[in-house]
């Protein structure tokens, strides 16, 4: 396929991607950071950020297991979630991070859930969380995927923001 | 007026100069590997050294909760700056940066706040009690140049004195690139 038939796919995509909340304008930023003395830069942020709220979901569900529920620990937990995957700048500024508004907006609702102690809140909540992560992942492998077929047809990536 | 070592007029202030040490605490780990991109990225000559909390920050640095540096650090500090977290779990950034800065050498080591939370009284919180600044993430490429601003003198200047020293005055009172040709011996004792 021609570069430029795959660049255009990929701006497709991906502004689909930006429009449903699961890019937003740091994934630019890290593509900027991305260069020959750098070069898998991106794929190297983005694993540990999957690395990382893989090893938080499962200490949320660690401490959901408990007989007697820390709901404050739950609370930090979540915290340190939405920490790593959405930072806010002040309005009207868009949210800035890999994918996240879509988890951070479970975060909230995971929180709320925690002042209440409410545990089977919170077990909803952990699910919704597991299933938007899954999400984001699939999605960036698509993206990874046509950045690498434009880059072997010999195109370049286009910036998105 | 003291006598500064200055290079050639147009010559870079970092040739053959030194890295600015830069000591990255934050415990996400996609925080401080984008920090380390960005500080790498910016040409700006930074040298990285990240760790995950407040705790290994001290180790780094020579210090012990409740206990000063004994030799103070100042001959050859390992750090010139300190870029930390607000929110850390046990130690916070607010935490280590009262630490440095309770240190009794003379210059304590430059610190710079990172968070997420564009808060009013947590920022003068921080300032009052020394931090250089305050840096909302995630952090641009500008607020990672401005670092070299805030880094300690010796980091800056070279150690060798091969370069001619020019009184500040002298400097002072000419315009643009052009020297007179005043000698430093002329300098005001």
């Amino acid at each position: 396929m021609e570069s430029s038939d795959l660049q255009r796919r990929y701006i497709d995509f991906t502004s689909t991607l930006f429009r449903e909340g699961f890019l937003d304008s740091q994934y630019t930023q890290l593509q900027q950071l991305q260069d020959e003395s750098n070069p898998e830069f991106v794929t190297e942020v983005v694993t540990l950020f999957f690395q990382d709220s893989e090893k938080l979901q499962d200490d949320l569900t660690r401490t959901l297991d408990q007989e007697v529920v820390d709901f404050k620990k739950v609370a930090a937990h979540v915290h340190q979630l939405q920490g790593s995957s959405a930072r806010f700048s002040t309005p009207p500024m868009r949210s800035l991070c890999i994918g996240a508004q879509r988890v951070k907006n479970v975060c909230m609702a995971f929180r709320i859930c925690c002042e209440e102690m409410n545990r089977e809140g919170c077990l909803g909540c952990l699910q919704q969380v597991r299933q938007e992560y899954f999400l984001v992942e699939s999605k960036l492998e698509t993206v990874f995927r046509l950045e690498q077929q434009i880059v072997a047809a010999g195109g370049s990536i286009p910036l998105m923001w | 007026m003291s006598m500064e070592e200055v290079e050639g007029s147009h010559g870079s202030m970092f040739e053959g100069g030194v890295e600015v040490r830069v000591l990255v605490v934050d415990d996400s780990p996609v925080d401080r590997r984008v920090v380390e991109g960005l500080l790498k990225r910016s040409g700006a000559m930074f040298q990285v050294i990240a760790v995950d909390s407040g705790k290994r920050a001290m180790e780094v640095l020579g210090l012990t909760e409740g206990k000063e540096a004994e030799q103070p650090t100042v001959d050859d500090p390992k750090i010139d700056i300190i870029l930390t977290d607000y929110c850390m779990p046990e130690m916070t950034g607010y935490d280590l940066l009262k630490a440095v800065k309770e240190q009794s050498c003379q210059k304590p080591i430059p610190v710079i706040i990172m968070s997420s939370e564009n808060e009013p009284q947590r920022i003068s919180r921080c300032r009052a009690i020394g931090a250089e600044d305050y840096l909302l993430k995630p952090l641009k490429t500008n607020d990672v140049l401005r670092l070299r601003d805030y880094a300690r003198p010796a980091a800056l200047s070279p150690k060798t004195g091969t370069k001619r020293k020019i009184a500040i005055e002298m400097m002072a009172e000419n315009s643009g690139s052009e020297r007179r040709p005043c000698l430093a011996g002329l300098a005001a004792a």
